[in-house]
């Protein structure tokens, strides 16, 4: 009979999906709601731990959310209006935690939605997404792959924004034709790594040697920084270091004598960066992370409501703790509050049929559309403008928005060659 | 060519000095008490977070903060003397599994204290001191070198001059027969952490305004040290002092030629290397092995 069925043209792939969705209907809790109940969403993230400053700050921006949104009523769902309500849950960036911290979101607090970092620990977490077919979001589209069609990177499109960053040294600097690149050897360095490496070689940008990785457990980075100056490189490429590396690593640069051009994905916390250097050595440092008091948030093209108030109150709050993903989980539960009221539902099928029609959606950075299939192998990343940001006189600031489809129409194959040399395609990850 | 092993090798000497005081302290809380303190990296995070308290948080002098951070870590050190390790005096695996639940105490308190992200200090000068074109060393760095070789000369001393000393290395040797002579072991144990938690901490206190200051911290330090007694033999404080500076160098130059993650396969590779030539460690001796 299952020979037949197969030959039939139901493959064992097919089979094991129709069994794991129906499955999903045993093993989802109800998602149906009573008037006025609380919707829960899950904050399934680091919040301790060397990976934190990605999580916490984001926590602590969602709760300014959902003020916000609660305030003014909550989300209205067909059956009327509902606050919403965050849960957190640490996941310390270990997987093994992340699947316990998934598995108790969705079966203990009932949550209608979890919001994730990824990077190392959304293996972890596949295994209970695909079989509770739960809405999950990453800040990291390299965690996307065609198996996990419940997993959405609607906001932060690591690593692919950081061409737009290397775009604009090449405009504005093109005397610094030759580069370096360091980073941390794990799941967020290196398909940047690639990213930066295709980025490069598209603006004829040489890379003098081998990307240098070193062990996430670095303190001393002295050595490093000696290698990394050593070929007399025009551009040193801080990759997608964490703060506790981008601070020491620019410390060292300017004590041993630095005097070229510096690119990164993130300079969270730049103030202390600039207090531990000068002025002068952080200017024209170039990364991807907007502060929100900036007034190109105030255009027409953002998608963030009243970006500016957001940052006032985050800053407020939590003086001097304003970090690149300090805004992020916000804007994707601007996303899923967006979805959920136009399906009229917090049941997760129904908000990513819901956020992914028409094949576009406001992101927090203008209209993008649901992007991916050929790097990801599935079109589950909100793709489209990203903001340049540089330190003048001791200050981020927007040198504008470039768009990364435009940039990877011309050079796709250059990133899909040198993800496939680090392994960082959807079919080469483990 | 020259400038870069030149500065690579500035980069090492840093670098063994901050991890023979870790090491040491290590060793010389083995070799009196017999307990392998899994909290030592730790007791140099402590030693860091004082310095976040007493230098960036109070504004007090920097090197006023260090000493703080000494006496602070060494006075954790009798803590754990006495509460932990002398109970467990005659089971070194209960010693051994009091300093991992008191490691996470200490990370928890951290975290209550302090918060989870990197600590920023001020830095403590921004002074270079210029050998060449190429070749540099902050002058926050060679605080640490000074402090470690002046604080390991005055061990030295302190084991082979004094009568404390002398108590404290027959006690190491042969505990029933230094309490036969009339040593109090209780003494000698409580001089041990205090001097080897405080070299943790001042390690610690004195690197702190130089690295990432946070809860967790102490995890690649206390790796690191481990590597080093047992390169250097367990118990034995020159064989820490020489596994430092091996170790420092071979890690140091490995990175600066052919990369982080290669470096640290090198000394683990040093660390088997010694082990299959030399079972106790280049210094150590059969029974502390």
């Amino acid at each position: 009979m299952i020979s037949k069925i197969m030959a039939a043209g139901l493959s064992r792939r097919t089979f094991l999906k129709s069994t794991a969705i129906t499955a999903v209907g045993a093993s989802l809790p109800s998602m149906s709601l009573a008037a006025g109940e609380p919707i829960k969403i899950g904050f399934l993230a680091p919040l301790t731990g060397a990976v934190a400053a990605w999580g916490k700050p984001g926590l602590d921006g969602c709760e300014i959310w959902a003020e916000r949104v609660n305030a003014a009523g909550g989300i209205e769902l067909s059956d009327g209006k509902h606050p919403v309500e965050l849960v957190s849950y640490d996941n310390e960036y270990d997987p093994a935690k992340a699947r316990t911290g998934a598995t108790q979101l969705i079966r203990e607090d009932n949550v209608s939605f979890i919001m994730m970092l990824g990077g190392d620990t959304w293996p972890g977490v596949q295994p209970v997404a695909d079989k509770t077919g739960m809405l999950f979001s990453t800040l990291l589209p390299s965690d996307l792959s065609p198996d996990s069609t419940t997993l959405i990177a609607p906001t932060e499109v690591h690593p692919i924004y950081l061409v737009t960053g290397v775009d604009y040294l090449a405009d504005t600097y093109p005397d610094a034709k030759t580069a370096v690149i360091c980073a941390q050897d794990d799941a967020l360095g290196l398909p940047s790594v690639a990213t930066y490496l295709a980025a490069f070689e598209a603006r004829d940008i040489e890379v003098l040697e081998e990307p240098l990785l070193f062990d996430p457990a670095t303190t001393d980075f002295a050595p490093i920084v000696t290698r990394l100056m050593s070929s007399n490189p025009d551009i040193i490429c801080l990759d997608t270091c964490y703060s506790d590396y981008v601070h020491p690593i620019c410390e060292q640069l300017f004590q041993q004598g630095y005097k070229g051009k510096m690119i990164s994905a993130t300079a969270d916390f730049y103030d202390q960066m600039i207090a531990k250097t000068s002025k002068e050595f952080m200017e024209g440092f170039i990364f991807q992370f907007p502060d929100f008091d900036d007034p190109a948030l105030a255009g027409d093209n953002i998608n963030f409501e009243d970006a500016n108030g957001f940052y006032e109150a985050y800053a407020e709050r939590h003086p001097g703790q304003w970090g690149a993903v300090s805004w992020e989980y916000a804007s994707i539960m601007d996303l899923w509050k967006a979805a959920a009221e136009k399906a009229g539902s917090a049941d997760p099928e129904a908000v990513i049929t819901a956020m992914k029609e028409g094949g576009t959606g406001k992101h927090a950075f203008g209209d993008a559309k649901w992007w991916g299939t050929e790097l990801f192998g599935i079109d589950n990343a909100l793709v489209g403008d990203w903001p340049v940001v540089v330190i003048e006189d001791g200050k981020a600031v927007i040198k504008g928005f470039k768009s990364i489809p435009d940039w990877y129409d011309q050079h796709g194959d250059l990133l899909i060659k040198h993800m496939q040399a680090y392994d960082q395609m959807y079919d080469q990850r483990g | 060519m020259l400038d870069l092993l030149a500065q690579t090798g500035l980069n090492a000497v840093y670098a063994a000095s901050y991890i023979s005081l870790v090491a040491v302290g290590l060793v010389l809380i083995f070799g009196v008490m017999g307990v392998i303190n899994f909290a030592h990296g730790e007791l140099f995070m402590a030693g860091a977070y004082v310095v976040v308290a007493v230098y960036a948080d109070m504004h007090m002098p920097f090197f006023l903060a260090v000493i703080v951070g000494l006496l602070f870590v060494g006075f954790l050190g009798l803590l754990m003397e006495r509460a932990l390790f002398r109970p467990l005096r005659d089971n070194p695996l209960g010693g051994l599994v009091a300093s991992i639940g008191f490691l996470m105490i200490l990370q928890s308190l951290a975290v209550m204290g302090f918060g989870v992200r990197m600590e920023f200090i001020p830095p403590v000068t921004q002074h270079v001191i210029w050998l060449s074109d190429g070749i540099s060393i902050p002058l926050a760095r060679v605080y640490v070198i000074v402090a470690s070789v002046l604080l390991l000369s005055a061990l030295w001393y302190f084991l082979k001059r004094t009568r404390f000393g002398w108590a404290l290395r027959a006690s190491a040797q042969d505990p029933q027969a230094a309490e036969l002579q009339g040593i109090s072991i209780v003494q000698t144990a409580r001089i041990a952490m205090f001097i080897g938690a405080g070299l943790a901490g001042i390690a610690g206190a004195l690197t702190a305004p130089l690295i990432s200051v946070n809860p967790h911290m102490g995890h690649s330090v206390i790796v690191t040290a481990f590597i080093v007694i047992i390169v250097g033999g367990i118990g034995s404080l020159e064989g820490a002092i020489i596994a430092s500076v091996v170790y420092a160098f071979v890690h140091t130059f490995v990175t600066t030629f052919y990369g982080g993650v290669v470096a640290d396969i090198t000394g683990l590779a040093l660390m088997l290397l010694v082990l299959i030539v030399k079972p106790t460690g280049l210094f150590g001796s059969a029974d502390r092995a």
